[in-house]
Order: C-alpha cells, then sequence, then structure tokens
C-alpha cells in the first residue's frame, strides 16, 4: 500500500528492504554468471587437456613402439579423431583449441586438438589428437538459465520468507502503531502496550509509554493551570470591579479622569470576559457538559435573537433567518447555545457597517454566513485561541475556540468558507 | 429604597477589600451590613442574630460556604442567602439551591448588581412577592411589572422596566454603561460585544418616564454612565 504523509509518497519497510534484496541479487547475478562462465570453460578445456595427454601416453607407450610406416594409412582411416600425419615441423607438444566443420551435425564446432612430435620406424610424424568440445554457445545459454533459475529461486524464496517473518516480527510494532495512532492526549486513556520479548520493541514500548505519560502530565497539569490561573483571578477581578464601581460614586472628575475612569471600565470588562471564556474552555475540556437532549434547533437559534439584533444594532447590520431544516438536535442544551451564541457574536464582530448575517438551518446542519472583510480568512489559524484576523478588533479571540471544542464534544463538524463575498460557517450535525 | 425599614445583611467573605468595597456600598441604602470573615464567626453571628439576608462567599478559609447553608437550616432559619462565588459551574449553581441558596452571584459582579439583588431577595421574603415600591409620583408594582406615574399607567417594554427598577435601585449611584448592559443582558452577558444599546433603552425610558408626567430623575453623568437622583 502506499501512504501520502507531508506530500510525500511513503511506502512500507518490506517494499523497501525487497527492493535491496532484488538490486543485490541483479548486481551479484552480472558479476557471478561471467565469471561462473569463465571457470567452467577453464575447467572443462583442462580436462579435455589432461584427457588428450591421456591418450597421447598411451598411444606413445603401448601403440607406437609398434607402429610401422606402412600401418600408418590403416591407422587413420579408422581413427577419426588420433591421427598421424606427416611431420609439420614441431619439435614440441602442442595443444589448442581449433574449430572444425562437422559433417554429421552440419556445423562448425570448436576442438581441442593435441600435436606431438613422434618418431615411427626413425623417421619423424606428428601425432595429432583432438576432442570435441561442448558447443560454448549452448553452454553459455545453459548457465543464463541456471542462474536465472537459481535467482528466481532465491528471490521468490526470499521474499516469501521476509514477508512471513517480517509480518511476525514486525507485529508488536503494528500493535504499537495502532495504539498510537487511536491515542488522543485530551480524550482517551494512556495505550497499554502487548508484551514483546524483542528487545528494540520493549524498548520503543517503554519510550513511548515514558513520552505519553510525561506528555499527559505536562497536558494536565497546563489544562488545571489554565482552569486555576483563571479560578484565582476571580477574586482579584472581584476586587477591582468592585472598587472601580466604588470610585465612580466620587465627584467632581476632571474631564481626563472621566475618560482615564471609562478606559479602566472598560478594560475590566474585557478582562472579566476573557476568564470567563477561558474559565468555560478548560471547563470544556474537562467535559463537565455530558448530558444530552433532544433540542428544537430553530427555537434555540430564535431564543437569544432579540440580544443579537440589539447587538447588530451598532453596525446597521440586517439579520436574515431561513429556518426550514433540521429541527430537533441531540446536545447538552448549555452547549448548544454557547455554540450558537459565539457563532452568532462571531458573525456581529467581524462584520462591516450595514453587512449582513444569514442564518440557515439545512437538512444537517446549520450554516452562519456574515459580510466582512473582502477576503478569505486563514483557515489554519481560524480556530486556534488567540488568533485575531485583526488586532483592533474586539474579541478576545477564544469565541471560535469554544465553537470548535463544542463542536468536537458534540462529534459534528465545521467549515469554514468564502462563498459570495460571505463568510461561511457551516455546521454538520 | 424608601420603603425599606433598616435591613441587617451578614457578609461572610474573606477578602478583606471586597468586603469592604460592599459595605461601603450598601452604607446609606437603610442597611447594616455585618462582616464574618471565616465560616467560624459566621455560624456564630447566624445562632446568636437575626438577618435579612446572608451573603456568602464559598471558599472560606476554615470551610466550605456550605456548611453554613448545612447549619442555617438546621437552625431553621429563614434568612435569604445570596451566594457569591468565584466558582461558575452548573453543579455548584445547583447544590446551593438546593441547600437553600436564593440566589447566585459569580464574583467578579458590579456592586450595584448586588444590591438589586439583594433588594429584589428581600422583597421577596418579606412581601411574599405581593409588593409595591412607592416612588414620590411612581408607583411600581413589581409582580404584574407594571408603573403608574400619578396613578396613570405609563407604557413599557420588558427591558425598560428592568432598567427602571435597576436605576431606581441604584439611586445616588453613577452606574457605568457596562454595568447597565450585563443587568438588560442577563444570561447572555458574557457575550456582550458593545454596550450602545444602553443608550437607546435609556432615551426611550426617559421619553416615556417625561411623556407621563415624571419628573427627569434619570442623569447622565458625563463620560461615565447614569444616575437615578432626585434634586
Amino acid at each position: 500500500m502506499v501512504w501520502v504523509i507531508n506530500g510525500r509518497m511513503t511506502k512500507k519497510l518490506l517494499h523497501k528492504s525487497s527492493q535491496v534484496y532484488l538490486l543485490f541479487s541483479i548486481i551479484v547475478l552480472m558479476v557471478t554468471a561471467p565469471l561462473f562462465y569463465y571457470l567452467a570453460e577453464k575447467l572443462y578445456v583442462d580436462e579435455t587437456d589432461e584427457m588428450l595427454n591421456l591418450h597421447k601416453r598411451e598411444f606413445t607407450k603401448f601403440s607406437l613402439p609398434h607402429l610401422s610406416i606402412s600401418e600408418i594409412e590403416n591407422w587413420n582411416r579408422y581413427n577419426r579423431n588420433f591421427k598421424i600425419l606427416p611431420f609439420n615441423g614441431w619439435r614440441n607438444d602442442s595443444i589448442y583449441t581449433k574449430t572444425y566443420f562437422d559433417l554429421l551435425d552440419n556445423e562448425r564446432e570448436p576442438y581441442r586438438e593435441l600435436n606431438v612430435p613422434i618418431l615411427v620406424q626413425g623417421n619423424p610424424y606428428t601425432y595429432s589428437a583432438r576432442i570435441n568440445l561442448v558447443e560454448t554457445e549452448d553452454l553459455m545459454k545453459s548457465i543464463a538459465w541456471l542462474f536465472l533459475l537459481i535467482l528466481s529461486l532465491l528471490l521468490i524464496g526470499l521474499f516469501v520468507i521476509t514477508k512471513k517473518i517480517s509480518i511476525n516480527l514486525w507485529k508488536p510494532f503494528n500493535e504499537t502503531l495502532n495504539q498510537i495512532e487511536k491515542f488522543e492526549i485530551d480524550k482517551s486513556d494512556p495505550p497499554v502496550f502487548v508484551g514483546t520479548d524483542i528487545e528494540e520493541f520493549v524498548r520503543l514500548n517503554a519510550s513511548i509509554e515514558k513520552l505519553i505519560k510525561k506528555n499527559t502530565a505536562i497536558y494536565q497539569s497546563q489544562k488545571e493551570f489554565v482552569e486555576n490561573a483563571a479560578h484565582e483571578l476571580q477574586t482579584p477581578l472581584a476586587v477591582f470591579q468592585a472598587k472601580l464601581d466604588l470610585l465612580m460614586q466620587q465627584e467632581g472628575f476632571s474631564q481626563e479622569q472621566v475618560k482615564m475612569l471609562d478606559a479602566l471600565n472598560e478594560s475590566v470588562f474585557r478582562l472579566n470576559r476573557l476568564n470567563k471564556n477561558l474559565l468555560l474552555l478548560s471547563k470544556l475540556e474537562r467535559d463537565h457538559y455530558s448530558g444530552k437532549e433532544e433540542i428544537d434547533i430553530n427555537e434555540a437559534i430564535s431564543k437569544n435573537l432579540d440580544f443579537f439584533t440589539e447587538q447588530a444594532k451598532e453596525k446597521n447590520l440586517s439579520i436574515q433567518m431561513e429556518l426550514n431544516g433540521t429541527d430537533t438536535v441531540q446536545s447538552n442544551a448549555v452547549l448548544l447555545e454557547m455554540l450558537l451564541s459565539n457563532l452568532f457574536m462571531n458573525a456581529i464582530r467581524h462584520n462591516i457597517q450595514n453587512g449582513r448575517i444569514l442564518v440557515k438551518s439545512t437538512n444537517n446542519g446549520i450554516v452562519f454566513m456574515n459580510s466582512g472583510e473582502a477576503e478569505a480568512l486563514k483557515e489554519s489559524n481560524l480556530f486556534k485561541r488567540f488568533s485575531k484576523s485583526n488586532a483592533s478588533l474586539q474579541g478576545n479571540g477564544l469565541g471560535l475556540s469554544i465553537v470548535k471544542k463544542i463542536i468536537e464534544i458534540n462529534n459534528w463538524s465545521i467549515v469554514y468558507s468564502f462563498e459570495n463575498n460571505l463568510h461561511t460557517f457551516s455546521i454538520g450535525f | 429604597m424608601h420603603t425599606f425599614a433598616v435591613m441587617k445583611l451578614l457578609l461572610i467573605e474573606d477578602e478583606q477589600e471586597l468586603a469592604n468595597s460592599i459595605q461601603m456600598y450598601l452604607q446609606g441604602n437603610n442597611f447594616v451590613c455585618e462582616l464574618a470573615i471565616n465560616s467560624n464567626t459566621a455560624i456564630d453571628k447566624i445562632s446568636n442574630y437575626e438577618y435579612d439576608c446572608v451573603l456568602l462567599d464559598l471558599m472560606l478559609p476554615d470551610g466550605h460556604g456550605f456548611e453554613i447553608l448545612k447549619e442555617l437550616k438546621k437552625q431553621k432559619k429563614t434568612e435569604g442567602v445570596i451566594i457569591l462565588s468565584a466558582i461558575e459551574t452548573l453543579e455548584s449553581r445547583l447544590e446551593g439551591f438546593n441547600l437553600g441558596a436564593d440566589d447566585y452571584l459569580t464574583k467578579p459582579f458590579h456592586l450595584s448588581e448586588l444590591l438589586v439583588r439583594i433588594q429584589a431577595l428581600i422583597r421577596r421574603k418579606n412581601f411574599k412577592g405581593n409588593n409595591l415600591i412607592e416612588y414620590n409620583e411612581m408607583s411600581i408594582d413589581i409582580q404584574s411589572k407594571t408603573v403608574k406615574v400619578n396613578g396613570t399607567e405609563m407604557d413599557t417594554t420588558k427591558k425598560e422596566m428592568d432598567l427602571l427598577i435597576y436605576l431606581l435601585g441604584n439611586e445616588n449611584r453613577v452606574l457605568s454603561k457596562s454595568a447597565i448592559a450585563e443587568h438588560l443582558s442577563g444570561d447572555m452577558a458574557d457575550m456582550l460585544e458593545n454596550h450602545d444599546f444602553v443608550y437607546a433603552h435609556i432615551k426611550n425610558l426617559k421619553n416615556k418616564m417625561k411623556d407621563a408626567g415624571c419628573k427627569e430623575y434619570i442623569k447622565t453623568v458625563y463620560g461615565l454612565g447614569y444616575k437615578w437622583q432626585n434634586d
């Protein structure tokens, strides 16, 4: 199977190792085939030469002492491959390969030939013995086929064995992999790995376990930190708020002081809201809202419409509702209200003067569309905490994180798109 | 408020600065506000005195506020209790109400909000919901949410009625736009984006009161907010 990870094609480990095996086998074949051929031929020729020499010794020991010149003709008549020829002038034994035309096979065939100077009744002659060599071409073909056969057998065997072994061998690894793939730090319990006696995998499992344990601990303390910090902030914020409320009761403020008080009021208001949203997010992460019930979605949207209409007045937004799709949905009521409110406020907050908001319920979801800046938002940062498309905007950058979290809790989906100059958030139930 | 006799409150709160601020704000509203900075003192005071209303912080240095609620129940006390807590979970809220609390206010809150909550609670407790606020030419029926000016009914929306009671309850106090906006938004306060809608409601209420023949009680405090004042 071919996977594409980070845009790069990936292959299975087995595939990779098989590739290396194949390459190695081909190289071995290419190097050894000619070597084998050369050696085999040399061995055969050496064997033939020995045979020729043996014949020569037999001839000189048993036949030559009794041979007379008159018998040479008869000798030559009955011996096709061992002939006594007129002396050719070579004074030493000579052995070589020579091609003769074979009448029986009707083709040229290589022979190994031995020429030895001899004396018959005191006259010099040449003893010439030859042995037919197997056709080299045939030999080459046979060797090539043999090699191919051996190689194929080797490869098939290798592949089958590797596959069989690797399935067994890598089983603990694959199990570990499956566990890790399923693991989600904010949801599931830490994975329990199956025991193995392979040292590397034991080490792998142990280090992953350690890693997960450490990360879970960090994640937990991080989560608790945010929650605790937000909680601890509530009291000083309450003091801040109370003192400010009291301070405002004083009389005789200068214009400058009034401005400062107004800024303080605005800041403490934003601080409060930010802190509440942080608390909410950490509560969402701790699964504080589990009870689900059947809720009329159209009713849930309409419930706070007055509030949103009021909030939309400043920008003179037109709000259009097309509620004729899904009528009920399974969710925690508080969560659903939060989701819808955050989406609605998001549509108001990021809108333009005289803009519009369109809320549509479809058959299996709900869509919030709003006018706004005339370009699509970057989706990668959209649902991240504190990521703001426009730093000057009032929002605290947590609204869409809350939306995302609620979507996750309910196993719904949310998609952002930019259609007809409208920023569109489509929720699928 | 003119309609109340002197009311005795017990504030159970360990955060000194917050306690002081609450006491200061409630002063002069016919309230006597006693302070207990831990649950021992609180239980002591509850056992020995009668209060009209108890303001209860949940996280106390020597115990949980819920223990005090249980103690009140055990002693068959009928004090109205408003929980003031930094904890804002549904569980804590429900538990509080189950143990006999009447209201739950999450920190941080506006002092003006606390004041109207106390007033509402005392009205519910003492007048069994059947009560009328008489204020000069005005007569406000909390139960039926109607206002009469010199005997003639003034037409108000729900929001305007809410605003009227809130402003009147905080007589002579400057109320910031954000405090008013949060009060009017109720549960949705955390979603608030801007407070400009307050201006529209104030303007409408002022106009209606003027048309009905009311004195101009609602004053704009430049740059800060609004104030109900009879001068």
